[in-house]
């Protein structure tokens, strides 16, 4: 990265707002259909800005399961399980801040959970 | 492994997407506004150029609005998230001072708390007051401000309201012609000033006691007055004591303008009570009184004797006070008998209360020296003469139903004497001299009555003969009839013979109950017959 210093010596320099700094978006949702389209919409838009990207790094699904017994049906395993899946995606950027905000500013689905992270640098 | 992490989550900042809230101004429909980062870490890392819309927009975002309905949660950050300002190092646009300074609104809370601003910052050392227990948890509502009114409630200022005194009028809608007189001053503080000087007021002498310093038997001097006068001043000083206490507590009170009213009704409540003039039911009740529960004396009368016995009840309590015989026992460190106190000491009542202990004692003494530890004290209970005497009744009636049973008790046979007249006359005239015990039961079988041994021997004997002189005949030359006759006789026989066993048997039987009897009454239980 040869962008801007990472570190001000002198009062008065004027630093950009803009600055390079790592972002990393989390995006989690309960449904991956959803997730997926946002996803990609994301990296689209973020490869149109035309800033370095890290494609949709999928995390394995969490899958949280509960175990009842079934209401009906006697005798031996009669169960009923419910399971709550989870479903995580990263995309990591280097850019600034400021794109990062127009890039998210982007139609959202319903249920999926936008997290960005930025590193001090 | 050493590799590389991408973010180091201590050093960034995370945002949350969320919703915008409605009701705020930079709402939009817009898929650019519709939105806001909002931050959910707490890592001491400055981002305020970061995701700012204005430049002095993140505290808005922060909170969203104030009209949100989220406005008045508490903070997730804490309410001293601008603690967490430092900037590690570099690059934000706050750091204009010099390195290591502190920047300026934590200085400004540390000069507040009253704490040096020699570039330390002392607030890490401090913490914030939270509700974190101690009983009762404090919820520090911000927005509950309590000189103000709620939404719903309306104050009216009506303390400049002039009432009219009423003229006798008392009709009903008088109170809202008072309410029209009003004007409408309608406030939104509503703690009284007078309340509010109170809560202020630390001074609180005011609330002391105006009679200080009351002497030990206060009780009495009340009660007896001064210098022993009669019962009338007594009560006067009593009523007059009551009478400037309530006015002090009304001079208390008239320092504030509210409760002059109460003030003034007090003192007609007490000038009323002692002026109130006799209504018809006062005498009736007086006449009822009389009648009930008379005596022959007047009402005066009855009164003074009431106030006689007050005088009574304070002289005793005087005197009581005054007794103090203890002080008369003043023993100077020696031992004095009672008898020397009653030869030494001079007044009269000690001397009668010695000289009374002193026969107590003497007939104690008496007592215990003649009481004897032989002395056995004998009841003596005399028998009636009229027990002494039985007769039949009375012996059965002692007896128990066990053993007075009509059945155990009856009077012998008489039947059973003739009877056992013959057979001992017969017995004793054929026998020998020796009576024979025979059978199981060792009866004298001669003797029984109804014996058929007897009188059955007689007949044997008799009919003994005939038989043996057939059975001289020859065996093999018997004709049939003479056969038949021969075992004719022979099932005579037989029968005759079981007959007879059968008698004896049930002769036996009675025989023994009868002996069984007997002996049960007379004899030990031990013995068995049957």
């Amino acid at each position: 990265m040869t962008y801007a210093p990472m570190k001000p010596t002198k009062p008065g320099y004027e630093e950009p707002h803009e600055q390079i700094r790592k972002i990393r978006i989390t995006l989690c949702s309960k449904n991956v259909k959803n997730l997926e389209k946002v996803c990609s919409d994301l990296i689209q838009a973020a490869k149109a800005k035309a800033i370095r990207v890290k494609g949709p790094v999928r995390i394995p699904t969490k899958v949280l399961r509960i175990t009842r017994k079934a209401p009906c049906g006697e005798g031996t395993n009669t169960w009923d399980i419910y399971e709550l899946r989870i479903h995580k995606r990263l995309i990591d950027l280097y850019s600034t801040p400021d794109v990062v905000k127009q890039v998210t500013s982007i139609t959202m689905e319903p249920g999926v959970q936008v997290e960005v992270t930025i590193v001090d640098v | 492994m050493g590799k590389k992490k991408f973010i180091d989550k201590k050093k960034s900042a995370t945002f949350q997407l969320l919703a915008r809230d409605f009701s705020d101004p930079n709402y939009s429909d817009s898929p650019g506004s519709d939105r806001v980062f909002v931050r959910v870490d707490n890592n001491p890392v400055s981002f305020d150029t970061v995701f700012d819309e204005d430049n002095n927009c993140y505290n808005d975002c922060q909170y969203d609005n104030e009209d949100s309905i989220f406005a008045d949660a508490p903070n997730d950050n804490g309410d001293s998230g601008d603690d967490y300002d430092r900037v590690l190092g570099s690059s934000s646009r706050m750091v204009v001072n010099d390195k290591g300074a502190l920047p300026e609104n934590v200085r400004k809370e540390i000069l507040e708390l009253g704490f040096p601003d020699d570039g330390y910052n002392y607030l890490i050392h401090l913490r914030e007051i939270r509700n974190t227990g101690g009983g009762s948890a404090f919820y520090h509502n911000p927005k509950f401000k309590p000189d103000q009114l709620p939404h719903d409630v309306k104050a009216y200022d009506a303390s400049r309201v002039q009432i009219s005194n009423s003229k006798g009028n008392y009709n009903e809608k008088s109170i809202y012609s008072v309410a029209s007189n009003t004007l409408n001053a309608r406030m939104n503080k509503v703690f009284d000033p007078e309340v509010a000087a109170l809560l202020d007021d630390s001074d609180l002498s005011r609330f002391g006691s105006d009679i200080e310093d009351l002497e030990e038997d206060f009780i009495v001097r009340a009660n007896t007055g001064e210098e022993g006068e009669g019962d009338e001043s007594g009560k006067k000083l009593n009523f007059v004591e009551e009478f400037e206490f309530i006015d002090a507590s009304v001079k208390n009170a008239d320092t504030k303008s509210g409760n002059q009213e109460i003030a003034n009704e007090v003192r007609n409540y007490q000038g009323e009570e002692k002026a109130r003039s006799r209504r018809l039911l006062d005498e009736q009740f007086d006449i009822l009184e009389l009648k009930e529960y008379g005596s022959d004396d007047d009402d005066d009368d009855c009164e003074g004797y009431m106030a006689e016995e007050e005088e009574f009840l304070a002289d005793k309590l005087k005197n009581v006070l005054n007794e103090n015989d203890m002080d008369d026992l003043e023993h100077d460190d020696v031992y004095k008998a009672p008898a020397d106190l009653l030869h030494g000491s001079k007044s009269p009542k000690s001397k009668e209360l010695t000289a009374d202990i002193m026969r107590r004692c003497a007939e104690y003494a008496e007592n215990y020296e003649n009481e004897s530890e032989d002395e056995k004290v004998m009841v003596v209970q005399e028998s009636s003469d009229e027990s002494e005497q039985f007769d039949c009744e009375s012996i059965i009636s002692t007896y128990s139903t066990l053993d007075n049973h009509p059945g155990k008790i009856e009077a012998p046979g008489v039947t059973r004497k003739k009877k056992l007249a013959e057979t001992v006359s017969g017995a004793l005239s054929a026998k020998s001299q020796v009576i024979s015990l025979r059978g199981k039961e060792k009866l004298p079988l001669d003797f029984l009555p109804n014996s058929r041994k007897a009188t059955a021997e007689k007949v044997k004997i008799a009919g003994s003969i005939i038989p043996e002189q057939h059975k001289r005949k020859q065996h093999g030359q018997e004709t049939k009839e003479e056969k038949k006759e021969r075992k004719l006789a022979v099932k005579k026989e037989r029968s005759e013979a079981r007959k007879m066993k059968k008698a004896m048997k049930e002769l036996y039987r009675s025989e023994t109950q009868q002996a069984q009897k007997v002996a049960a009454i007379s004899g030990p239980s031990a013995i068995r017959l049957m």
